[in-house]
This record gives C-alpha cells, structure tokens and sequence, in this order.
C-alpha cells in the first residue's frame, strides 16, 4: 500500500485529466458528474488508490464504467447507488465479492464512474484502466486485447433497471447499447470480471495517477493564467478566447519571458504525456464529413482543417465524436488508438469540434497509446480500419 | 490503359480538359494544366496510389467517396508519385482548404459528379491514342463548318466546339466582324488570314486560349482555324453577291418606281403609268420590304471622287446594313439612296441620325451624304432624293462625313451641278494660268474661299485653317498670275470657274 487515495480536493483535478484523455469531444458536458462524485466522496471519504501489484492476485476485481449519451446522463444523473446492483450481480454470478474495481477507462465521465463505485462499495480502486483513452465501444480494451471476457455485463440503468448479459463481447456491446438507448440514454456497466493477477498483462498501469497529474497541470496552468489576468485587470477568460494570440491579455508576465502561456502548457503536457505536437494555428475550416461504411459508431462524423502558424501546412482532423486521425498537408501523421486532443489557446482547456468555430486557434496534440495497442491485434481493434478508414496506421507504415 | 509513344505525342491535362473527358468535370483546382499525361490509373484503394508511375492521371472510385481526408490523402500520395492529376468523385465536405492544398502542391484536380470510372475509360481512351482525339476534334468542327452558311456561325463552333478557346473574325483595321471581342486583348493567340472572293487577305480568323498553350494544342488549333478559312471565305463570297444581287434589284425596282409615264397613245398613257408605277411599289414592299407611302425623307450617300459604284457598292452596302438594318441602301446613279418613313419624321432628326450612322459606318471609301425634304409617297420620295442628290453634291467639297440638308445649304445647292464635264474644261482653261503655278490647287482653294467671303482675307484665313498672312501672300501670287478677285464684272465668273474645279484640286 503507498498510501495514496482519492479526496474531494482531487475531483477538480480528476475532471480536467478526465477531459484531456477523453480526446476532444467526449469529455463535453461532464461538469456535473465532479459534483455528483465529491458529494459521494464527502460522504463515504477517500478512496484508496492501489497498484495491481499491491494486491493479492487472486483478489476479485471487475472493470466499471458507462455506456450511452453524457448529455442524457447529465440530465438524468446516476444515484450513486447503481455499483451496488452491479457488485451484486457479478458476486452472486461468481459466488464471490468483488474485491477492488478497476476503470474501464480513466477518462471522461468514466474516470470518475469507478471512483465512485470504489467509494460507495468500499474498496480499493486499481490505477489502470483497459483504454487510456476513449474509445467508442465498451470491448476496445486491452483487457480484450489480453483475452479477458468482457461478460458476464452486468448493466445498471438511469431507472435502476438492472440484468446480466451472457454473450460475447462484440455482441454484449451492441445488445447494450440498444438497452441504454431504451432505459434513459445510459447505463453503468461491471465487466471484465477477472482476478488482479491477470491484470499485469491486460491493463494499462498507472492511467488514473496520470489522469490526475495532467489533469493538476491544466488547472495549475487555468489558474495562473487567470491570476496573471487578474493583475493585469483584463477581461475573464471567456471574453478573450477568440484574441489573435499575439494581442491576448494574460500573455503580461509570460510573454515578458518569452513563452506564450499555451507554449508553456503544451511543454509540461508533452513532458507528462509523452504527447508531440502536430501543430497549430487558426481553425479554418469545420464541417460535416462522411460517415465510413459499414461502422456503427455513434456519434457524427466532423472534419475539421487547422492551419499550422508555423509551417503553413494544413492538418485536417476527422472526428467521429472522437478524433480518429490527423492528417498533415494529406499525409497520415496521427491516428487512433493514438489519442488527438485540441488545446484552445485562448481557454487553455481542452476542446472539441462541437465547441469550436471557424477562427479559434487551437494546438493539436498527439499522445501515443499504450504500445499493447500498436500491436496487430490491438490496431485490429482499435485501429483507423476498426473506425472504418481503411488506412494503414503511421506505425504500420514500415512493416 | 497503358500509352506508346514519344513524349511530344502525350496529351497534356489542359488538352484532356479541351478534348473533353476532362472538359465535364468541375475544376477544383487548375494549377499546372501543361503536364502530359502518360496513363490513367482507376483507383480503389489509397495504397494504390504508391504504384502509380510519374504523369498518371489518378481516378479515384466511387468506393474512396469517404471525404475530404480521402481526397486529400490521395492527393498527397498522387503528388509524392509526381501525378498529372486527380480525378476525384464528389464528396461531402471537399472544400476550399482541400483546394488550398492542391494548389500548394500544384497538382490539379477535378470533381465528377457522376461515375468515375466512366471518365477513367474516356481518359484512357483519348490518351490510348492522342491523334484520334485531335481529328475528332477537328472532324467534328469540320462537320459543323460545312452547316453553318454565315461567318458568324462558322465562328460560333469555334467558340462553342473548342474548349478554352474564344475566336474572332478580325477585319484588318481591327474591327470585329464576328466572334467575341475580346479576343483581340487576348494574350496567347493563334491566328489565320482569310482570303475575300478575290483570293486576297480579306480578314483575319484569331483564336486566344486561355493560357500559354502546349505546342500540341496550338498546332490542333491552327488546324481547327485553317478548316474554318474555306468556309468563312465562301460564305463572304456568297454574302457579296447577295448584296450586288440584292442591290441590283433595288435599282431597278426604284427606277420602275420613279419612271415617268408611258409616253405612248394618249388613251393608254395614264393608265399604263399607274401600272408600272404599281408594279415597281409592289416589288418594293413585298419582295424588298421597302415602305413607299407615306412621309418620307431621302438621304443621298456619294463619294467626293468618281468612283465604279459596282465594285465599292457590296463594301458600302454592308458596312451600311451593319450600322442600320432595316433600311435600304440602293445603288443610284453616283451614289446610294435610301429614305427614312415615319408619320412624324423631320429632316433634322434624319440629318442627326445619319451623321451618326456614317460616323459608324466602316465603308470601305470616304462618304458625305444630303438630304431632301420632307415629302409625301413615291412621287415625293423621288423629289426629295433629287433634292438630297443636290445637297450631297455640295457636301462632297466640305469632306468625308459631312452631312447637309437641301434646305440647310440653300441656292448653293446649285452649285452642285457645277461639276459638269464641259464647265470643269472651260474652268480649267480659263484659269490655267493659276493652275500652272506650283501650287496651283491650293492657289484655286484659297481664291474660291476669298470669294465666298467677299474678299475678307481673315475670315477666308479662318475657314481654310491658316494663318492670315499665308492667304495675304497667296493673294499676292494669284494677282501675279493675272486673276484680280475685286473686279466686279469677272467675279462670278471666276467664282463659278472656282467651284467647278473644287472637287479636283481639293
């Protein structure tokens, strides 16, 4: 045990790394669930945040997170009580408690889905997750990847409507999603039942100390620009988030170093992240693509076209709710499972192409996924073609 | 799809754009058209662009439609492969930053709307063999040529036919005489003389493109120009001889029209009269569409100098009918006649008018014309041409262009008819001496000026356009060679002797 937990005072930090990780546009309108989740935490305290390794391999432990729309969750919030159907389900399934929850992925709304079920059940929570990102479907996981069994799913809904699906992955997925679509737009999920020793194979490790980290970055950074602002007497954030960047008031003491504030942010997040930089510049254009054949993601596919400050070169984003690729002056230089986030320079938060106009000036960013998921199988299932671009992921190109 | 050949044979994408293939697509992106093109590659996968050779024409399917970042990707590879171009099928969101892109890496592409594997077999076709495509082309234009009758459609095959291409027909001194103007201003052009019916240079047939051209193209151009020169050369012949047909027939159905009565029995006289007069109205206003009844006012067109109103008559009568084309210009006696009819036409709306026309009239010898007065049915319409004769006999000495009424000019009309061949002899006799000298003519001119104004040396200066002095000293030398202006009993004599020699020492 290391002693580290989750507090109240790390929600904020938790939904600002939630919303990095969760690649632009997933992490929309998941304010609500921070408050939601500080008032579980004020009531149950701190979650204990463990290593798989800390824990005795045969512990019991199951993967939580939701399924469904943020917008219908947002309007009609969980409980707080639903990992308590789920934990029973899966126990009375197995004939054994659940002892740790670990995340089905740390981001988005679902970086803080299994702290509250860790809270509200009392257990430990792992620092991995089977995503380090979003992805659109519950069975893109390297928990998948590994061979662990997505079902039995036990899903809990917005009306507490609760059932335990026997199927195979793919398949619980899209049963699920008609369920969701039919019980309130959500549903909270408990899978991947599996015991912590096999774990060291099929999660990625430390992904909610590394949500946390970015997600302390973006706010110490959010909250410099705004007491620097404050000195000056400028306007709120809000007001300048369209200001060509050279005229942006806030840049006061930065500028006078040399670096503008967003440069500053993107350093520290390529320093934790690994992330590279693909460019960035004026939002030039953004509108609706096509939708790929044969694909059954939700969510509406967006183009979007940035023009980079510096080198001219013009990268074109495809977003299928998520960023899928990037693509610098028509050649493939990003794509999922790699993640693509947008910083807004005037905002420094994350954005999206629902947030955005024409003329924002955003930094694109490019955190590479976990190396399990450049492997064949796991560009087979979270590749460009699972998206239904039949391109060859840049790491492909070589082979 | 694959070509044989030399280089030079290759079509350039600008030609699969004129030929056609090309010609039907949206243009996203037109840079760097002047590329050959050495085969066409049917695409169904972005991979499939990296085995495409330099100069392909790439064609993406219907199956690539998955967007922009599609297009864009094919585009990068395309260019990478030193592709001619891109063919790409519609796509949701294929906007300007996507053209932006193509034009930074200066490789054209093109939207088809409708199938694109179709266009990859008409690509393929026309670059299999470019020679075919050429004289299609030229085939096709011949074919059009030989149906059209007028210069104006010959040149509108052109224009419709050749793609990119605009073309005129240009006649020596600059004037347009078919086709788009603006070609002349055109910076690339191409261009073929013309010959009239007498096998000279009679126009000139230009063709701008819309930039600079291959030599492969100019050279189909030229062709296309050269098959248009027999065409456009027999449908001005023909034009000509209409216009002295229709000329000839004019003058006789006007002088059926003016003829005075049978001068046989007196019993027949009137009625034969009538009948002839009948006949020559109805050719007039039902073959010719001349209007005879009604108010009518002459207009007299002539040349200064004697001229074979024959040969210059088709050049005058079509310069006319391209200024005015609803009134008839007929060959009489010296010159041309023609008549304005209204209820409420006046001589000075008609002199106005005419002015105008002739200032726009591009005949092919300098014109003055006159005219008559106001009068009424064929009977007037033959007093006001005498009329308008006598006045475009007086405006004949004031230049080119100049136009005058019968009641603006006066008694001086008289003068007109000063230039009767007998009076000319005895003026040149009587005044030989004064023509003898060096500068005889102007010695004539400046004497007949002094004249009509009453031997006022400054105003004689002004209207002659010199300064005083120079009429001082010119008087001098007519004194010299015996002419004395001031005697009373010699003066008209001398100014009749002036004016009948006018016309040839000015």
């Amino acid at each position: 045990m290391t002693g580290r937990s989750i507090t109240v005072e790390d929600v904020p930090a938790l939904l600002a790394g939630a919303e990095f990780f969760s690649t632009s546009a997933a992490g929309e309108g998941i304010e609500f669930a921070g408050f939601w989740l500080e008032d579980i935490l004020a009531r149950t305290g701190p979650v204990e945040l463990v290593t798989a390794d800390e824990l005795d391999p045969d512990t019991p432990c199951a993967a939580v997170g939701a399924m469904g729309s943020t917008v219908a969750m947002a309007e009609l919030p969980p409980s707080g009580e639903e990992p308590l159907a789920l934990a029973r389900s899966l126990g009375g399934r197995f004939g054994a408690p659940l002892g740790a929850i670990m995340p089905l992925n740390a981001a988005s709304v679902n970086a803080l889905h299994p702290v509250a079920a860790a809270a509200v059940l009392g257990l430990p929570l792992i620092d991995c997750d089977g995503m380090g990102r979003v992805f659109p479907l519950i069975h893109q996981t390297t928990y998948e990847l590994a061979g662990l069994s997505l079902s039995p799913l036990a899903v809990v809904s917005a009306g507490n409507d609760s059932l335990l699906l026997d199927t195979g992955s793919a398949r619980a997925e899209q049963i699920a999603r008609s369920i969701a679509q039919a019980a309130g737009g959500w549903l909270l999920c408990g899978m991947y039942r599996t015991r912590v020793g096999l774990l060291r194979e099929a999660a990625i490790h430390g992904s909610m100390s590394r949500t946390l980290e970015v997600g302390r970055l973006l706010r110490e950074h959010a909250s410099d620009g705004a007491t620097a602002q404050a000195l000056a007497g400028d306007p709120p954030w809000p007001e300048v988030a369209s200001w060509p960047p050279h005229a942006r008031p806030g840049d006061g003491e930065s500028s006078r170093r040399g670096t503008a504030p967003h440069e500053h942010l993107l350093r520290d997040l390529m320093a934790a992240t690994g992330a590279t930089v693909l460019g960035g510049g004026r939002v030039v254009e953004l509108g609706p693509s096509t939708r790929q054949a044969g694909t059954v993601y939700p969510g509406n596919p967006t183009s979007m076209v940035v023009h980079d400050h510096d080198s001219g070169r013009l990268i074109r984003l495809e977003a299928h709710n998520e960023l899928v690729l990037a693509l610098a002056d028509g050649a493939l230089t990003a794509a999922v499972p790699d993640l693509l986030c947008l910083l807004d320079r005037g905002t420094l938060r994350m954005t999206g192409p629902e947030r955005l106009t024409v003329g924002d000036q955003v930094d694109a960013l490019c955190v590479p996924a976990a190396p399990v998921w450049h492997s064949v199988h796991g560009l087979g299932l979270g590749g460009p073609g699972a998206f239904g671009f039949p391109l060859r992921h840049p790491r492909q190109e070589g082979r | 799809m694959k070509r044989a050949g030399r280089p030079s044979e290759q079509l350039t994408v600008d030609e699969l754009v004129r030929y056609g293939p090309l010609g039907h697509a949206e243009m996203l992106v037109g840079e760097n058209l002047a590329r050959p093109v050495s085969r066409v590659a049917l695409i169904s996968d972005l991979d499939q662009v990296r085995h495409c050779g330099p100069g392909t024409a790439v064609v993406l399917s219907r199956g690539l439609a998955l967007g922009a970042w599609a297009v864009e990707s094919a585009l990068r590879l395309a260019w990478e492969r030193s592709a001619a171009c891109l063919v790409s099928p519609a796509v949701v969101g294929l906007d300007q930053a996507t053209a932006q892109l193509a034009r930074r890496m200066r490789l054209p592409v093109f939207v088809v709307t409708g199938d694109t594997a179709a266009c990859a077999l008409d690509l393929a076709a026309a670059i299999a063999s470019p020679e075919a495509a050429r004289a299609r082309l030229a085939a096709r234009c011949a074919e059009l040529f030989a149906e059209r009758s007028n210069a104006r459609g010959i040149v509108g095959v052109i224009n419709s036919e050749v793609p990119g291409v605009t073309a005129a027909l240009v006649a020596p001194d600059g004037h347009v005489l078919a086709g788009q103007a603006s070609v002349d201003r055109a910076e690339h052009r191409v261009q073929v003389d013309v010959p009239g019916p007498d096998g000279r240079r009679w126009a000139e047939l230009v063709a701008a493109t819309a930039g600079p051209s291959s030599p492969t193209w100019a050279e189909t151009v030229l062709l296309i120009l050269r098959l248009a020169r027999g065409p456009l050369a027999a449908s001005v012949a023909r034009e000509r001889l209409e216009a002295v047909h229709g000329a000839e027939r004019g003058r006789a159905a006007l002088r059926a029209l003016f003829a005075p009565p049978d001068p046989g029995p007196a019993a027949q006289a009137e009625p034969a009269g009538r009948d002839r007069g009948d006949e020559g109205r109805a050719v007039l206003e039902e073959a010719l569409g001349w209007r005879v009844d009604g108010r009518h006012v002459a207009v007299f067109l002539r040349s200064g100098t004697p001229l074979d109103t024959a040969a210059t008559g088709p050049g005058v009568i079509s310069a006319w009918q391209e200024v005015i084309d609803d009134l008839p210009l007929v060959p009489w006696e010296t010159g041309w006649a023609s008549w304005w009819t209204g209820e409420e036409i006046e001589v000075e709306q008609v002199a106005s008018a005419l002015r105008r026309h002739l200032a726009r009239m591009r005949s092919p010898i300098p014109l003055s014309a006159g005219v008559g007065r106001v009068a009424e049915g064929p009977e007037g319409l033959r007093e006001s041409l005498s009329q308008a004769m006598l006045a475009a006999g007086v405006t004949v000495r004031d230049g080119p262009g100049t136009v005058r009424s019968f009641d603006e000019l006066g008694f001086r009309v008289l003068l007109a008819s000063l230039s009767q061949p007998e009076l000319v002899g005895s003026a040149r006799m009587v005044l030989a001496d004064l023509l003898s000298a060096p500068d005889g003519p102007v010695l004539v001119a400046t004497l007949a000026a002094l004249l009509d104004c009453a031997n006022s040396t400054s105003q004689a200066a002004a209207r002659l356009g010199v300064h005083r002095n120079t009429v001082l000293g010119r008087l001098e030398r007519i004194r010299a060679r015996g002419v004395d202006p001031d005697r009373p009993d010699q003066r008209l004599a001398l100014h009749l002797a002036c004016y009948a020699l006018l016309p040839e020492v000015s």
